[in-house]
C-alpha cells in the first residue's frame, strides 16, 4: 500500500523573481532571478544540483520546446531536465516531479522552476493560438474571463442569488487581495482598491468586471528540493516539508453529462480530499492556517473555499463577507496578493504560491508574517471549469 | 401515390435593418434614398451565409416529413465557395445518407424556378429537395442596398402526397440584361427600371406564361394568385399585360423582408402556401434573362402543412436594428478594429475535419448502448459509465436544450460582440459547452430554452475558409419549435 509523499522531501531554498510586466527581461533573466535567491537560500552550489523540472506553459510565446530554456539559461552541467506542462498547475507540476524523483531515491538534490513571459503578445490576456483542430471546430472560442464568469452566472442561479449579492462577496475577495498585494515587493499590483471601484469596474465578462479578473504579467519561480534525510545531513533541523501533491484531471464528466450544474469545481473537489487524506488532515478548516489558492478570477476563489471543504456548500458568500479569508481571519487566503496582484505567469504560478507558504512557515514573511502558521495549502486549476486540471498540495514543518 | 410538391419551408434571419437607418447614414450622398426608406429588410447575422440560410430553409420543409430527399439542389448567386459541394455541406448538415445527389445551381436569378420548371416538366421517383438562396451584398447607399433581402425557401419534389401539383411549366430563356454581377465582383449592376419593365418584365414575363399555361390547358382566369419577384410598381405593369387583376399578386415580401434574388419566387410562394386552400391554382414566375412560369394546383393534404412551415415564424420574430455601420460591419462591408484578438489564425485542419466531419457539420453525438446517456463530442469512452465501444451515432442538432451557465464576454472577438457562450444542457445526459447566436445582449438566462442552428464558426481570412457548426439560438414563444424538437 502506497503511503503518499507525506513527510519524504524537505524544501531547502525557494526563489521568486519580481512579478510584472518586466518589459526589460527575457525568460531567461526572470529564471535567472529567482534561480539566484534560491541557490543562497539553500546554501549549495550550482553543481549540487542532479535534476531539474522546468514548468512552462506557452512554449511558443515564452521560451521554447523541451528542457533547453533552463538548461541554457544556468549552463546546467548537462543534468536531466524534463519540461513539464499541465496548464495553470504547470508549476505545482514542475514542483511534483522534483520532489517524487527525491522521494524515489533516482537523486539527492532537484531543481523545480517555473517560468512565463506573458507580455510580448502586445495585447492584453492570454495569448491566442492557432486555431483549426477538432476541439477548435466546436468548443466557443472562449477566453478565461468568459470561461470563468459562467461560474457565477451557474452559482448565482444554484443558490438563488441575487447577483448583486454574489458581485459584492467577489469584490470583497478582491480589495483584500490588494490590500495583501500592497505588503508584497515582489507582487505586480500594490494598489488598494475598494469595493465600490471594484463594483464599478468595466465589464470584461459578464458578470466579471475588470477588477475581478487577475492580471497578466511575467515572472519566474523556484523551489530547490531534497529528502528529510538528507536535508539532515546537511544539518537542517526545522524544514518545510511537503505533506501532500494531489492532481485531479477532468475526465468530460463536467461538460458532456448533466451531473455538472457548472457552479463548483468538480476536480478540486476531488483532489483536495485526497490531499487532506495523504497530508492526513481531518478539519481542514480547523487544521490549515493559510491558503494560496488559483483565484484567476475572484469568482473562482469564492466557490473554491466551497470545493476545499473550507466553507460549506452555499456558505462562501457569508464567510467572505464576515471576513473568514482576510489577512485577519480564521484562514487567510493569498496573504501575498494572490494571482490577482501577482498577475499569473502561468509556469511560475504554483510555485510561486508554494514560495509564500514557505516564507509563512519559515517566519520569513516580513511585514505579511501571519504568526507562526505550520500547514499551509496551495491550490491551481488550469483550463476551464468544464474542462481543467487541479492541483491541491500542503506544505508544512517538520524536525528532521 | 402522385408526384408533386411534397412540402415547403421557408426562413428569413432574425436580424432586420430599418430601412431608415440606410437612409439616415446615406442622405449625406444619396438624398432619394429617403423616398425608399420603408419597412426593414433582412439580413444575414455575420455567421449566416447563403447555405446556413438553406439548410434552415431545408429544415422547415423537412420538419415532420417522412420522404427523404433523394437530391439536394441548391440554387444560388452567392454560393460560399466556387470549388467545393455547397450542396454537399447542406446535405451533411441535414444528415442525409451518402448517397443523395447533391447539385449547386446558380448563373441567374432564375436558378431555382428554371430548376422546378425541370422538375415539372420530367417527373421522376427521386424525391428532391430543391433550395433556393441567395445573400447578395449590395454598394453602401445603393438602391439594391435598401431593396435586397437575404433568405431562402425551400421545397421537397417527390412521389407522396403532394400538397400541390405542378400542372404545367415553361422556361424561355432571353438575353435581356436587366442587371448582372460579374463572377469577380461583389455587386450588382443594375440598369434603369423603366427600362427593365417596358423591355423586360411586361414583353418576357408573358411569354412563359402563355407556354405554361398552355401546358397545363388552363387560362389565366383560372389562376387565383400570382408569385412574381418584383416591387409593386412593375407587378402592376405585369398584372395588366396578363389581363390580371392586382391583387391576385401575392405580397411579394418586399417591405419586411426585401429582394432575397434566387430565393424571392421560392419563398414568395411558401409565403402564399401558408395560406392556399386546396384547388387553389397559383403561378409562380421566374424572372432573370428571361422567365419561368410554373403553374401548381393545391391539394387538400395543404392543411397539414399549414401553420407550421414557411416563413410566418422566422418573419414574427426579428430583432430590428437600426445601426447603420453595424449593418455594414456585419456584411464585412466596414473594416472595424476589433482589436489585435480579431488576428488569430484559423487555419483549419483538413484531416481533422474530414475525420470527424459528422460531428461537426451534423453535430452528431452518440448514444451510449449500456448506460444511454446522449453525449458529445462522441468518444470511444462512455463518459458516463466509461465503457468502450458501446456508443452509436446519434444527432443532437434537432434538439432544444437549456442554459445551464453562460457569458457575454467583452474580450473574446467576435464580428457582433459580445461573444455570448455557456454550457448548454441536453435531454438523456447530454451536456455541453457552446458559442450561442442570434441573442441580444442581456436576454440569455440561466434557464433559457435554445434551439440549434447550423452556422459559420469561424472565418479562415487568411486562406479564404469558412467552418460551420451548430449554435444554439433562442426558442422563439412558438409551439411550432417545442413540438417539432419534441417529436425529433
Amino acid at each position: 500500500m502506497a503511503r503518499g509523499i507525506r513527510d519524504k522531501v524537505a524544501i531547502i531554498g525557494m526563489g521568486c523573481s519580481k512579478f510584472g510586466e518586466r518589459w526589460d527581461c527575457g525568460p531567461e533573466e526572470l529564471i535567472l532571478e529567482a534561480f539566484k535567491e534560491a541557490l543562497a537560500d539553500a546554501n549549495i552550489s550550482r553543481e549540487e544540483i542532479e535534476m531539474a523540472w522546468l514548468g512552462l506553459f506557452f512554449q511558443e510565446q515564452s521560451a521554447g520546446k523541451s528542457a533547453l530554456p533552463l538548461s541554457l539559461s544556468l549552463r546546467l552541467p548537462n543534468i536531466p531536465v524534463t519540461r513539464v506542462e499541465n496548464m495553470c498547475a504547470t508549476g505545482t507540476e514542475a514542483l511534483r516531479g522534483a520532489v517524487y524523483a527525491v522521494a524515489a531515491g533516482a537523486c539527492d538534490i532537484a531543481l523545480a522552476m517555473g517560468v512565463e513571459k506573458l507580455k510580448d503578445t502586445g495585447y492584453a490576456g492570454l495569448p491566442e493560438r492557432t486555431k483549426g483542430t477538432f476541439d477548435d471546430l466546436w468548443l466557443p472560442n472562449a477566453t478565461a474571463p468568459g470561461a470563468f464568469a459562467q461560474l457565477a452566472s451557474a452559482y448565482a442561479a444554484k443558490h438563488r442569488l441575487n447577483m448583486h449579492d454574489l458581485k459584492r462577496a467577489m469584490a470583497h475577495i478582491s480589495v483584500k487581495s490588494h490590500a495583501n498585494g500592497v505588503l508584497n515587493p515582489k507582487a505586480h499590483l500594490r494598489k488598494i482598491i475598494t469595493e465600490e471601484e471594484a463594483l464599478n469596474a468595466g465589464v470584461v465578462a459578464y458578470p466579471l468586471g475588470l477588477m475581478d479578473c487577475c492580471g497578466i504579467s511575467d515572472g519566474a519561480a523556484c523551489a530547490i528540493v531534497t529528502s528529510v534525510e538528507k536535508a539532515r545531513e546537511m544539518g537542517l533541523k526545522d524544514v518545510v516539508v511537503v505533506k501532500a501533491m494531489q492532481l485531479a484531471p477532468s475526465n468530460g464528466f463536467e461538460m458532456s453529462n448533466t451531473g455538472w450544474d457548472g457552479s463548483y469545481l468538480h476536480t478540486t473537489r476531488v483532489a483536495a480530499q485526497r490531499a487532506y487524506a495523504e497530508g492526513g488532515v481531518k478539519d481542514p478548516r480547523r487544521e490549515i492556517n493559510l491558503m494560496e489558492v488559483h483565484d484567476c478570477f475572484s469568482v473562482t476563489e469564492l466557490v473554491v473555499m466551497e470545493d476545499l471543504g473550507i466553507s460549506p456548500e452555499g456558505g462562501a458568500i457569508k464567510d467572505v463577507m464576515d471576513g473568514v479569508y482576510d489577512r485577519d481571519g480564521a484562514v487567510p487566503c493569498q496573504v501575498d496578493g494572490g494571482l490577482k496582484c501577482f498577475g499569473h505567469p502561468i509556469g511560475a504560478t504554483g510555485l510561486r504560491m508554494a514560495y509564500e507558504i514557505y516564507l509563512q512557515l519559515l517566519g520569513r514573511a516580513g511585514q505579511r508574517q501571519l504568526g507562526s502558521p505550520s500547514l499551509g495549502l496551495t491550490h491551481n486549476l488550469g483550463g476551464h471549469p468544464f474542462r481543467n486540471v487541479a492541483s491541491v498540495s500542503l506544505f508544512g514543518l517538520h524536525s528532521t | 401515390m402522385s408526384y408533386g410538391i411534397l412540402s415547403f419551408g421557408a426562413y428569413v434571419p432574425s436580424l432586420r435593418l430599418a430601412r431608415s437607418a440606410i437612409a439616415n447614414g446615406m442622405a449625406w450622398a444619396v438624398p432619394s434614398l429617403k423616398g425608399l426608406a420603408k419597412g426593414e429588410r433582412a439580413v444575414a447575422n455575420w455567421d449566416e451565409d447563403s447555405v446556413t440560410l438553406a439548410v434552415e430553409a431545408s429544415r422547415d420543409c423537412l420538419r415532420g416529413i417522412t420522404v427523404e430527399p433523394a437530391q439536394i439542389q441548391l440554387a444560388s448567386t452567392t454560393l460560399p465557395f466556387a470549388d467545393r459541394s455547397n450542396s454537399g455541406i447542406v446535405a451533411d448538415a441535414l444528415l442525409c445518407a451518402e448517397f443523395t445527389g447533391t447539385e449547386d445551381l446558380g448563373g441567374s436569378r432564375r436558378a431555382a424556378t428554371s430548376a422546378l420548371v425541370r422538375l415539372g416538366l420530367c417527373p421522376g421517383g427521386r424525391a428532391t429537395l430543391l433550395i433556393a438562396t441567395d445573400c447578395r451584398d449590395a454598394k453602401p447607399g445603393s438602391v439594391q442596398e435598401m431593396n435586397y433581402g437575404h433568405g431562402a425557401a425551400a421545397l421537397l419534389v417527390g412521389e407522396g402526397k403532394p400538397i400541390a401539383l405542378i400542372r404545367g411549366a415553361a422556361s424561355f430563356h432571353d438575353d435581356f440584361v436587366d442587371q448582372y454581377r460579374a463572377a469577380d465582383t461583389d455587386y450588382d449592376y443594375t440598369l434603369e427600371e423603366r427600362w427593365i419593365r417596358e423591355e423586360g418584365y411586361n414583353k418576357i414575363v408573358p411569354k412563359a406564361v402563355s407556354a405554361a399555361l398552355m401546358h397545363a390547358g388552363l387560362s389565366i382566369d383560372e389562376i387565383s394568385r400570382v408569385v412574381l419577384p418584383a416591387n409593386v410598381g412593375i407587378g402592376k405593369g405585369v398584372a395588366k399585360v396578363l389581363n390580371l387583376a392586382p391583387e391576385r399578386l401575392v405580397d411579394p415580401m418586399l417591405v419586411n423582408c426585401g429582394d432575397c434574388g434566387v430565393a424571392q419566387p421560392l419563398l414568395i410562394l411558401a409565403h402564399a402556401l401558408e395560406s392556399a386552400v386546396p384547388g387553389e391554382k397559383i403561378l409562380v414566375i421566374g424572372f432573370g434573362q428571361g422567365a419561368d412560369a410554373v403553374v401548381l394546383e393545391v391539394t387538400s393534404e395543404i392543411a397539414a402543412l399549414q401553420n407550421n412551415h414557411g416563413p410566418g415564424h422566422s418573419l414574427a420574430h426579428k430583432r430590428v436594428i437600426d445601426n447603420y455601420p453595424m449593418f455594414l460591419s456585419l456584411r464585412n462591408q466596414l473594416d472595424v478594429d476589433f482589436g489585435m484578438r480579431a488576428e488569430r489564425d484559423n487555419r483549419t485542419s483538413q484531416p481533422a475535419f474530414y475525420r470527424r466531419r459528422k460531428d461537426i457539420t451534423g453535430m452528431v453525438g452518440a448514444r451510449c448502448t449500456g448506460c444511454k446517456t446522449l453525449q458529445f463530442p462522441r468518444s470511444k469512452v462512455c463518459v458516463k459509465c466509461g465503457e468502450m465501444d458501446t456508443q452509436i451515432d446519434e444527432s443532437l442538432s434537432g434538439l432544444v436544450g437549456r442554459v445551464k451557465s453562460y457569458t457575454e464576454d467583452w474580450l473574446a472577438y467576435t464580428p457582433l460582440p459580445p461573444y455570448i457562450y455557456g454550457n448548454v444542457e441536453f435531454i438523456d445526459g447530454a451536456n455541453c459547452m457552446l458559442e450561442f447566436t442570434d441573442f441580444a445582449p442581456g436576454q440569455v438566462q440561466v434557464g433559457s430554452t435554445v434551439k440549434m442552428m447550423f452556422r459559420i464558426k469561424d472565418f479562415d481570412a487568411k486562406r479564404h475558409f469558412r467552418r460551420y457548426f451548430w449554435k444554439p439560438a433562442p426558442v422563439q414563444a412558438s409551439s411550432r419549435e417545442i413540438a417539432s424538437a419534441a417529436s425529433a
